[in-house]
Formats: C-alpha cells, structure tokens, sequence
C-alpha cells in the first residue's frame, strides 16, 4: 500500500545507501531514489517529487533541504521535517544514528514512520558494521606487529619464539601497555638501530 | 574538577574565539573542559543543540532567533550570552556578471545603491534578450547572509522573488558554483569570498559592511534550561570568550590565530588568505571583508535581535507579531553585562539612505 511513496536518498556513502535502499524495498517500498550529494541538490529533488528525503548528517547540504521550508516558487510542494515536531525521541534518535528526513507536509504520521524506523535501524546497523570491520583491522594489524617484534627479538637474542613473546608480554605487563604498543615500539627502535 | 562543555561549530574565520579560548587556556583557566566539535551545516548545528548533543554552539543569529519563534519543527528556547564576531560577509559576483554591472554603474562611483540600480538594469536587459534569470546563493534561510542580498536587491528595485534566483549553496561549494556558472553570485562569510577571488572565480562587488555596519552575525548560543540550570558556567564561558578576543584583537598573536584556524579549527584553505582576513590591513581595499573579533564585538546586543527581526519580516518569514520573543534570544546580562548597553554597535544599514 506504501508502493506510491517516492523516497530519496542522499547519500555520499553508496555502501550505506545501498543498504538502507534494500532495507526500504523489503518493506515495500519500490520507488527508492540514490542521489549522491552533488551540486544543484535543489532542482534535482525539485524534479524528482519526493515524498520523503532522507539524507546523512554528514552531508554539508542538508542547508540546502532547509530551503524548502519555505515556500518558493523553485519548490512545487512544502516540505516539513520529521514526521511530528512534538515526536522528539524520534528526532533524538535519528541525529544518533546519523541521519534527517523531510517529509511532504500533510503525509499521515502513521505511513510515515516505519519509514523513519527503518531508516534509523539501517544507519545504526551499518555504523556498527563499520566499527567492527574497523576493529577487525586493527586487531590483524596488531597481530603483524607483534609477529614482527617477536621475530626481531628472536633474531637479536637468538631465542625461541615463545620466550620472545614472553617477554614482550612481561614488558607489557610491568608498563600497563598493550603488548601492540610494546611490538611497535620494537619495531621503531630496530628501525633507528639499524 | 573541570566542566566538560561540548560545542559545535562550523569551520569559519568567526569560530576563532572558541578555538582560541580553547588553545590560550582560557576556558581552562574558568573551570571548563571546552570540547570542540566541527560540524557540516548549520541545520546540524541546531539539531544537535537541541538534542542535547552540544551543550553550546556557534550559531547564525537568525537561526537561533528562528528556532525561538517556533518557525521549524523544534520547540525550544535558545539563549545567548556573547556574539562571537560582527561583519566579515561580502557580496561576490562571477566574472562575467561583475563586469556587465560595472560597465553599467560607470565610472560615477560604486556606493551599493548605484551598483544596485546596475544589476536592475542588467537583469531587465538579461530579460529583454531571453537570457535565463540570474541565480544567488546565501548560506541559510535565516542568516543575514540572506538578508544583506535581499537589502542590496531592495536598492535597486529588485524583486528577490521574481527576478532573480535566491538559493542555499554551502559555503565550501560557493566558488565552484560561481566557476561552473550554476550561480552567479553570492553572498557569504570569511575565509569564502577571499578564496573565490583567489580562485580566480569571481570579484567581491561589496563587503558585507557596505551594505550593513555592525552587522549580526553568530552567536554563542545555549538552550534556555540548561542555561538557567547552571548561569556559572554561563558565565565561564563568557568571560573566556571576552579574555580571547582581546587575545585575538592583539596584533602580535594575528600569527597564532591563523594556525589555529588552519589547524584546529580545520579550515581547509590557504593560511597566507587566513591571515590577511585577520588582519585587514593587508588585505587590499577590493577586498577587504573587515570582520570584527574584538571584545566589543562580542557584546549580544537588543539592537541586533529587533535588526534582524525587521529582515526576517522583510523577508516574509515570520507572519505574526512575535517581536518579544525575538528579543528573549539576545541576553547580556547572562555574560555579567548588565550596566551599559552600547550605542555604537547598532546595524547601520547604508542602501535605504542612497538613492
């Protein structure tokens, strides 16, 4: 029944907007829009007739949406944000996420909000995914760090490798460091050294 | 134990007195951990204020006025102790469009009500030839960016509706528009104009003090509540924000304050530009934006509020009669200054008085 909404989404991030795209159609929302954040934002979404625009805070152009507040005659229709003025936990956890709608002025609250319920959990879950692929970085690059440290003081003091490591955890230990920043600290030494 | 104050700012040369306040110690020295959080819009600026994810900001005037009149979807009260600048606006045109208003104004003078009366008589020729309507840019809908084009326009008979092109462009794209002719000209704070003409993209035609003196432009905005719930702290920041403009209105720390800027502040442009729009006297008379930073500038003046009250219902942007509560934004005697209101800060606006 929500098939006739037109949804467009500003996005720079096409990973997130693809996400957040597919999220939509799988409630049933088929007439999904991707603009990336380009120039001339105004009369591109002026002829696109939008229902709803959803867009990431990051975007510097959400000034240009606040436009459309104010009737002009660029704008056919008026647009209002958010769903209900006095709906501020809506509005709270939108900002968490990341993310702010426009919605036409006079759409029901009601057809309007699994939309932004949606959104919103599309943005948190792609946050989150983000965050652990970036710890999962970091966690492999640590773990070549300290292989590298280990191996370096095997060779200087021509020990076996789980006396190295040993040590390095000692050191760690005594100094309240991540065994990471020990290994680094190796590493930047031996590179001084040689 | 220090006070942990987030504020959101937007990457201007007038959020210099929050990073300075931030880098000499001078929050410090108050009792306040000043956390600094760039942001990308000024409608973030206001949502996150309102949140409650920044407990203070550096926000365009009229938008906080805007917030107060209740004409956006939020319904709070904002409240602010200090400005943190006036003037440093400028009007900047493309090439193109700079010289045709030029040629048409003469050699006579270039006050803004002549230049003006140009761009009428450019636009009704435009419109004789079947060219397309020229477009502007300002930054917000309530800014006196917005406002400083409109009164330019009024000068000359311009009707900001119907014969020109009135748009939101953000600043940081503001010279590409102008190069790639998507607008042709615009009006907007420092280090934006500067750039455009170093760029090679545009002429300023008027600093922002041509058309207006003393012109409001951000302040240091606090919600209502948070303000009433703790005035000491208030207070702090005020008084850091006054001890860093006289810091800043120091000659010998020009240096400093553009490597704030540059660095901290994440102003992405030439440091050489930086400190020319600090320190006027470099800058060459064509293009000098002359903002204010100093100690008077920062005094949240009743003035400024009824100035830009009268331009947002210029402008047609508030419908009712809510001049009262346009007032209540503008709070001095929050910051301690409750004993003199100065005179010689009020808007001055130089259009209506030329003909």
């Amino acid at each position: 029944m929500d098939a006739d909404f037109r949804i467009v989404v500003i996005d720079k991030n096409p990973l997130r907007a693809a996400v957040l795209g597919d999220g939509l159609r799988e409630a049933g929302h088929s007439d999904v829009i991707h603009i990336d954040d380009t120039s001339d934002l105004l009369s591109r979404i002026s002829a696109l007739t939008p229902d709803v625009i959803i867009i990431d805070l990051e975007s510097p152009s959400r000034d240009v949406l606040e436009q459309m507040f104010e009737v002009s005659r660029t704008i056919a229709r008026p647009i209002a944000m958010f769903v209900d003025r006095s709906d501020t936990s809506m509005i709270d956890a939108a900002i968490d996420a990341g993310v702010s709608a426009y919605i036409v002025d006079g759409l029901r609250k009601d057809r309007v909000k699994p939309i932004l319920d949606i959104t919103i959990r599309r943005f948190n879950a792609f946050a989150k995914l983000k965050d652990e692929l970036e710890s999962a970085k970091l966690q492999l690059e640590e773990r070549k760090a300290i292989d590298r440290a280990k191996i370096l003081i095997m060779k200087a003091k021509s020990i076996p490798e789980a006396q190295a490591y040993a040590m390095m955890r000692k050191v760690a230990m005594n100094e309240h460091k991540k065994i990471a920043d020990v290994a680094r600290s190796i590493i930047t030494a031996a590179e001084l050294l040689r | 134990m220090s006070k942990l104050l987030r504020v959101g700012y937007i990457p201007l040369v007038d959020s210099a007195l929050l990073h300075a306040a931030r880098a000499t110690g001078f929050a410090a020295a108050e009792g306040i951990d000043l956390e600094l959080v760039r942001e990308t819009s000024w409608a973030n600026i206001r949502d996150k204020l309102g949140a409650g994810i920044f407990d203070a900001a550096h926000m365009l005037a009229p938008s906080a006025m805007a917030v107060c009149l209740g004409l956006g979807y939020l319904d709070m009260q904002l409240v602010a102790p200090v400005a943190l600048g006036l003037d440093g606006n400028a009007i900047t045109l493309s090439q193109a469009l700079h010289a045709d208003v030029m040629a048409e104004a003469g050699p006579g003078g270039a006050g803004p009500a002549v230049t003006a009366q140009a761009l009428a008589r450019v636009i009704a020729k435009r419109k004789a030839a079947g060219l397309r309507p020229l477009t502007f840019a300002h930054v917000f809908p309530f800014s006196s960016h917005h406002y400083q084009l409109r009164l330019w326009f009024a000068a000359g008979g311009i009707d900001p509706k119907a014969d020109v092109n009135l748009i939101v462009v953000p600043p940081p794209f503001m010279a590409e528009s102008l190069q790639s002719g998507l607008i042709d000209g615009f009006c907007v704070g420092a280090p934006w104009n500067g750039l455009a003409v170093e760029a090679g993209a545009g002429e300023i035609i008027h600093p922002g003090r041509d058309i207006v003196r003393n012109c409001p432009e951000k302040l240091l905005a606090f919600r209502a509540d948070a303000a009433a719930s703790d005035p000491d702290c208030v207070m702090a920041l005020s008084r850091s924000i006054r001890r860093a403009a006289d810091w800043a209105a120091d000659k010998t720390h020009t240096d400093d304050l553009t490597h704030l800027l540059a660095k901290e502040a994440g102003l992405d442009v030439p440091a050489g530009l930086l400190r020319m729009i600090l320190d006027p006297s470099l800058e060459p008379d064509t293009k000098r934006t002359a903002i204010r930073l100093d100690r008077a500038a920062t005094f949240a003046h009743p003035a400024h509020a009824d100035w830009l009250y009268a331009q947002m219902r210029a402008a047609g942007q508030v419908a009712e009669d809510l001049e009262e509560k346009a007032r209540l934004v503008y709070r001095p005697d929050l910051a301690g200054d409750l004993s003199e209101t100065p005179s010689d800060l009020e808007p001055e606006i130089f259009c209506s008085m030329i003909v």
